[in-house]
């Protein structure tokens, strides 16, 4: 392990930044899998199979001409009615929240090799026009497609978290994950609340794979690789807590790049996920 | 070996050659079916370099056979999917020869597989012509064969190489960046490459190694611009070389002479920001790679073959080259012996050499590894041009720094 | 004799174990010794993740480090120190259960770790431990090469020596998992999952068990890894340390069920078959599909797994003992030692603040053999507090409870249960998986200190009949109705056998009739020899049982006395109903 060395204030300062945007990014992936795994009781691995196959559909559209983000007007739509689809077909049958894991394994595996059948194996890469842009603030560069993303990941937080602290539905569906019984009792309408829910996890995934198209490679077995970090993100952060994700996944982000600023960087992992097993045996209530 | 033997073997081999590609047209295979059984990643992580070997392999044994096949028999490749995992690979080469009995075995895609099958190969007794282990001095067993031309010391001999280049060329660095995967077959390149370095006087200024699924190369990318190197050495396999030039690209750094050790070819070269990268390659669609044995037809057919089947990149390059000459090797092995007889095909490959796409290749190295063949390549233009050695450069092709 | 016999499943197992160890000799191709051999190293890595995940509840997605430990454990010993490849699987198992202590020793003691945090504490770890066997001389990177390792030959071939290798390690792990199912410590597993403070309460050293259930699961994984080693010849950090290994086990378990020692086992089978025959290179990316939908439609036709599925088809046989003697219930109990009128239970100075809500200021108590001790006060007044400090649900801010002349104050909840005390809970919470009848032997198991379950079945029944609840001995607690539960809880309470009983308002919900019942039965219990603190707002119930009252008001102790006397006072008519000059002025 090379020792540590002291990192110039812009390096640090840049690479907290990164550490922020690639934060961001596990945020915006980490949503709806923690509200569909936190409100509906779905762990839904499938969500990353969801996100990629968005990713890939961006890049398609997106090398027929189209602006990656003019995209979304037609991705998340459809993913919203996919996913409430999905819930109509699932609700129909009693599944506990390791069933749902077993599932969407299966979901996942038939995404995974529909992307493969379609597109091969290969590394995918999208040129857009928006990935050679960026800003300087001072000395700090900020690139556009990164931004892209935080701003998607800290408006969405923010939205599904003031959608669920003030408006009704939003107290219905948190209601309804902890009693449901009780909720029915109320009026609540769990199944029509469950179908917006598990479309608009679906829809949330869809703009996390226009982003992933926007700064990254794309290759069907990647679909895993994001797995391990977000899943942290999302049990950190806390189960169907809207800002969670984000809060938790910039813990990550952050630490990691910090990390590989000032040492090796094939340290981070332990850094970043030590932190996380301290910040859980000292504090285990939620981050956020 | 002198060169009287080896040029009255030579001949024998070309013969066989021609004899089995014959102007005979119409020369049918029959009789029944040489089965060579292998395994690919052709679901996981490694499957899409594997696609490669797959292609490759079909159309080895199609041409093949439309030649007549081997020793008059066609060819039936019997290929498994080993899902990226060395413990299935083991499993199914161990069907392969224990319940599907088969004639011959290939090699599977990386080094982890690989050395699976070798285990399986020496338990049974088998020849294994393999295409792609990157760490020699694993290889172990006595009828195992390499067709990607590393040599049996290529941590030391292929930063040589890269180095005599730069030393030849209009700026030879002083200052370097190493930057490394942690990767197997990588990892190992890089601690030779910085032996050589130290042993050339060159001065390393920075020195980093991440994590195989590393995502974010912000901060890796700030520490070289940092470090104000005037060659960056990156241990890269797969997408990490373009991870990385996509975050220097987002700091506005470029480095002034930077080196890929086994990227994907492919998404590099069509990124703009990878101009005059260097590389290594053992084969080029180019003059004069093209004219060794078997190389023109084949460039041609794996060109319209790869295009129909949507891969991004559709030349030769390392991979299907090396792929290409393991069946050119097994098939000299089986012709010069006219048997199948997987002790006779070893003892014969160790004490010659065989024509193939990469060249005259020897196996009596350690580890049976033979010459380096290692040249260096560089993105010009948005094509891979190679530039070292002097000797297999076309066209007054040269190495450029800007 | 009679006890070996008793049970046929370890037979059948063994037996099953011997007829496999054949196979290799069946001069089959070597290669289904191998496949074989992947078989029966999931069926231990997916049942070992089971013995803790599957029966306590605890999901850890940490088995990958557990295993990666045993596998790097026994290629360290190998590669560098020659050792011979048998003597490395017990070290194996050493380290990787001394590493699931270790993390276990910090996460069980953080009350709030359950759950998808311990999850989340098991990947982390996972990952932490990865980095470091990367990062140091143990791999650093270039993979541990165990080629030139050569192989002991137990079996006529390689693969037919892994193979043994494993079905002895399988046979090992079944074994464990079924001896645990009819064990005591398995019913405490199976409590744990259920309900985890209750099960502390009733006498269940959570703590210990969990520690124990963890490292038998690491032992376990620790040797499939060390086989595994070598099986593979070469091991990299990329192959072990992820999230496939965790996540492959409990689709597995899920799978099979989880509930059964054996599910984890089938399930095993069952996805090792399906991944395998899908290897033909021509289906390989379909194959991957295909095993997709096979997984769904298996999940959503077996939601609660294979195993149970297969089963109910049988017929269950009923847990229950078809012989039992119906004892009078009077030779149940021995008479307690001590004289009538001692103090049992003495209580100074209680306090009780949680961040700075205070519950209870500073209570005085004492409650006296053979009584039945009325608790009353208005809502909020600390009455649950108080129950919830004598049994060890809480820690006393400070002051002391001396339970006969033994301080107890701050003891874990269990060792209070077996020390002789125990409670109802108001909501009752029975151990919705596990039979009524089980259900009361826990609690003769724990607190009753009762080590053979089939012992602890026939007394728990005897409760059953104590409490009118026989007939119902092999339902689930969820097909009760509210009055039947509490009486659960009441036989539950009972089966440790405690010195004192705490009542926690158990008549609340109930008709006028069930309470009736309940009220005798109340009285039956303190004439067997128990002595009761009984919380209960419902009036004539308190007038009829109790022999003293004490009455608490916002955490302190407001008067004591006879029920009759008590309830004349003003400033306890006040804390009930409001100013009574208030009430009398507005009449007057």
């Amino acid at each position: 392990m090379s020792g540590f060395s002291l990192p110039s204030a812009t390096l640090l300062a840049q690479s907290i930044l990164s550490g922020v945007f690639v934060g961001a990014l596990y945020g915006l992936m980490g949503l709806g899998l923690s509200l569909s795994w936190g409100l509906l009781r779905l762990i839904n691995l499938a969500h990353f199979a969801f996100a990629f196959l968005a990713a890939y559909l961006c890049y398609q559209l997106a090398s027929k001409g189209m602006d990656p983000l003019a995209t979304l007007v037609i991705l998340v739509p459809a993913f919203f009615v996919l996913g409430a689809a999905l819930q109509a077909l699932v609700a129909r049958f009693a599944i506990t929240p390791f069933n749902s894991l077993l599932l969407t394994f299966g979901l996942t595996g038939i995404v995974e090799a529909i992307i493969q059948t379609i597109w091969t194996a290969d590394f995918r890469k999208l040129e857009s026009s928006y990935s050679p842009m960026k800003f300087k603030v001072g000395a700090l560069y900020v690139p556009i497609p990164e931004l892209i993303t935080f701003a998607f990941a800290v408006a969405l937080s923010f939205a599904i978290w003031a959608v669920l602290r003030y408006t009704d539905l939003g107290k219905a569906l948190r209601a309804a994950a902890e009693d449901a019984p009780i909720a029915a009792a109320f009026g609540v309408d769990q199944r029509r609340n469950a179908l917006l829910l598990a479309g608009t996890c679906s829809a949330l995934a869809s703009v996390a794979g226009v982003c992933l198209a926007l700064s990254f490679t794309l290759a069907p077995s990647q679909i895993y690789a994001w797995v391990g970090v977000v899943f942290a993100a999302v049990m950190l952060g806390g189960l169907g807590r809207a800002l969670g994700p984000l809060i938790a996944g910039s813990v990550i982000g952050v630490s990691e790049a910090v990390t590989m600023a000032v040492t090796a960087p094939s340290w981070a992992p332990i850094v970043s996920f030590t932190l996380l097993i301290v910040i859980l045996v000292l504090r285990p209530g939620r981050v956020g | 070996m002198d060169t009287t033997t080896s040029l009255s073997r030579r001949s024998v081999i070309a013969a066989a050659v021609i004899g089995l590609t014959g102007a005979a047209a119409g020369v049918r295979a029959q009789g029944t079916p040489i089965r060579v059984g292998s395994t690919l990643a052709l679901t996981g992580p490694l499957s899409a370099t594997a696609q490669i070997h797959k292609l490759v392999g079909e159309i080895y044994v199609e041409q093949a056979n439309k030649r007549g096949g081997w020793l008059g028999r066609p060819i039936e490749w019997v290929v498994k999917d080993d899902q990226s995992k060395p413990d299935l690979a083991r499993t199914l080469y161990e069907q392969l020869v224990t319940a599907d009995k088969v004639d011959l075995l290939m090699g599977p895609y990386a080094t982890g597989a690989i050395l699976s099958a070798m285990g399986v190969a020496q338990r049974y007794n088998k020849v294994l012509v393999h295409h792609t282990l990157g760490i020699p001095s694993l290889a172990k067993y006595e009828w195992q064969f390499p067709a990607w031309s590393l040599g049996s010391d290529p941590a030391t001999t292929v930063p040589n190489t890269l180095f005599d280049a730069l030393a030849a060329g209009p700026k030879p660095p002083k200052n370097i960046a190493v930057v490394t995967n942690k990767f197997p077959s990588i990892q190992f390149m890089t601690a030779g490459a910085r032996e050589v370095m130290k042993k050339r006087g060159l001065n390393e200024v920075l020195f980093l190694e991440w994590d195989f699924g590393n995502r974010d190369f912000g901060p890796i990318a700030n520490r070289i611009k940092d470090a104000k190197p005037d060659f960056v050495w990156v241990g890269a396999i797969g997408l990490d070389g373009n991870l990385l030039l996509d975050a220097m690209k987002k700091i506005d750094y470029v480095p002034p002479q930077h080196f890929y050790l086994y990227p994907s070819p492919g998404p590099l070269v069509a990124l703009p920001e990878a101009k005059n990268a260097l590389s290594v390659t053992i084969f080029e669609d180019q003059p004069p790679f093209t004219a060794n044995t078997g190389a023109a037809e084949f460039v041609k057919i794996y060109r319209e073959r790869a295009t129909k089947a949507g891969l991004a990149d559709p030349s030769v390059e390392t991979q299907a080259a090396a792929s290409y000459t393991a069946w050119q090797i097994l098939a000299a092995g089986v012709a010069a012996t006219k048997s199948l007889d997987d002790k006779a095909i070893a003892t014969w490959l160790k004490a010659n050499r065989v024509d193939t796409l990469q060249g005259k290749l020897r196996f009596d190295g350690t580890g049976n590894f033979g010459d380096d063949l290692m040249r260096i390549k560089q993105i010009q233009d948005g094509h891979w041009v190679v530039v070292w050695p002097k000797e297999v450069t076309a066209g007054g092709a040269k190495l450029l720094a800007p | 004799m009679n006890r070996l016999l008793k049970h046929r499943t370890p037979w059948v197992i063994a037996i099953a174990a011997l007829l496999l160890a054949f196979v290799p000799k069946l001069g089959l191709p070597a290669f289904y010794d191998s496949l074989l051999y992947l078989m029966l190293h999931w069926i231990v890595l997916a049942t070992s993740w089971n013995i803790l995940s599957g029966y306590t509840g605890y999901f850890s997605f940490g088995h990958g480090a557990f295993f990666g430990a045993g596998l790097y454990t026994t290629s360290t010993l190998l590669a560098r120190y020659d050792w011979p490849f048998l003597a490395t699987l017990p070290v194996a198992a050493l380290v990787a259960a001394l590493l699931g202590v270790a993390l276990g020793a910090v996460a069980f003691r953080v009350k709030g770790v359950r759950g998808e945090l311990f999850a989340l504490l098991t990947l982390a770890v996972t990952f932490v431990i990865g980095t470091i066997v990367g990062n140091t001389p143990l791999d650093g990177g270039q993979g541990v090469s165990l080629s030139a390792v050569p192989v002991p030959a137990v079996g006529p071939t390689q693969s037919s020596t892994f193979y043994l290798l494993a079905l002895a390690a399988a046979t090992l792990t079944v074994l464990i998992a079924w001896g645990i199912t009819v064990s005591r410590f398995g019913a405490g597993l199976y409590a744990i999952h259920d309900d985890e403070d209750a099960a502390e309460v009733l006498g269940v050293p959570t703590y210990r068990y969990k520690l124990i259930a963890l490292a038998i699961s690491c032992a376990l994984a620790g040797v499939a890894g060390g086989i595994h080693a070598l099986f593979l010849s070469y091991v990299t950090v990329g192959e072990v340390f992820t999230i496939a290994v965790p996540l492959t086990v409990v689709l597995m378990s899920v799978l099979g069920g989880s509930r059964h020692w054996a599910g984890p086992a089938i399930g095993a089978v069952a996805i090792t078959a399906l991944m395998y025959s899908f290897t033909a290179a021509d289906h390989a990316v379909a194959g991957k599909a295909m095993i997709g939908a096979i997984l769904i439609a298996a999940i959503l036709f077996m939601p609660e797994g294979m195993l149970p599925r297969l089963l109910k088809n049988r017929r269950r046989s009923a847990p229950l003992l078809s012989v039992h003697k119906a004892a009078a219930m009077s030779a149940a109990a021995p008479a307690p030692a001590g004289a009538q009128g001692d103090v049992l239970l003495r209580v100074r100075g209680l306090h009780k603040s949680f961040k700075g809500v205070r519950a209870l200021g500073g209570v005085d108590v004492e409650v006296r053999r053979g009584e039945i001790l009325g608790l009353l006060g208005p809502n909020g007044s600390g009455k649950s507090t108080f129950i919830n400090l004598v049994s060890g649900h809480y820690t006393p801010s400070s002051g002391t409870v001396e339970f006969e002349g033994r301080a107890l104050g701050g003891h874990a909840a269990h060792r209070i249960a077996s020390a002789g005390i125990s409670r109802t809970y108001q909501i009752p919470r029975p151990f919705g998986h596990m039979s009524v009848l089980d259900n009361v032997a826990l609690a003769t198991m724990f607190g009753g200190g009762v080590g053979n379950p089939d012992e602890a079945r026939a007394l728990a029944m005897r409760w059953l009949e104590f409490t009118s609840l026989q007939d119902k001995a092999a339902a689930l607690p969820d097909a009760l109705n509210l009055h039947q539960r509490k009486f659960l809880e009441l036989a539950r309470a009972l089966a440790s056998r405690p010195r004192l009983v705490l009542l926690d308002e158990v008549l609340c919900g109930l008709t006028p009739t069930e309470i009736d019942d309940a009220v005798a039965l109340i009285r039956r219990i303190r004439d067997q020899g128990s002595t009761i603190v009984f919380v209960e707002h419902v009036m004539r119930a308190v007038m009829a049982l109790t022999d003293r009252i004490v009455v608490l008001h916002h955490g302190e102790l407001l008067a004591e006395g006879s029920a009759s006397e008590v309830m004349q006072r003003p400033d306890v008519m006040t804390a009930y109903l409001g100013n009574p000059h208030a009430l009398s002025s507005a009449h007057a």
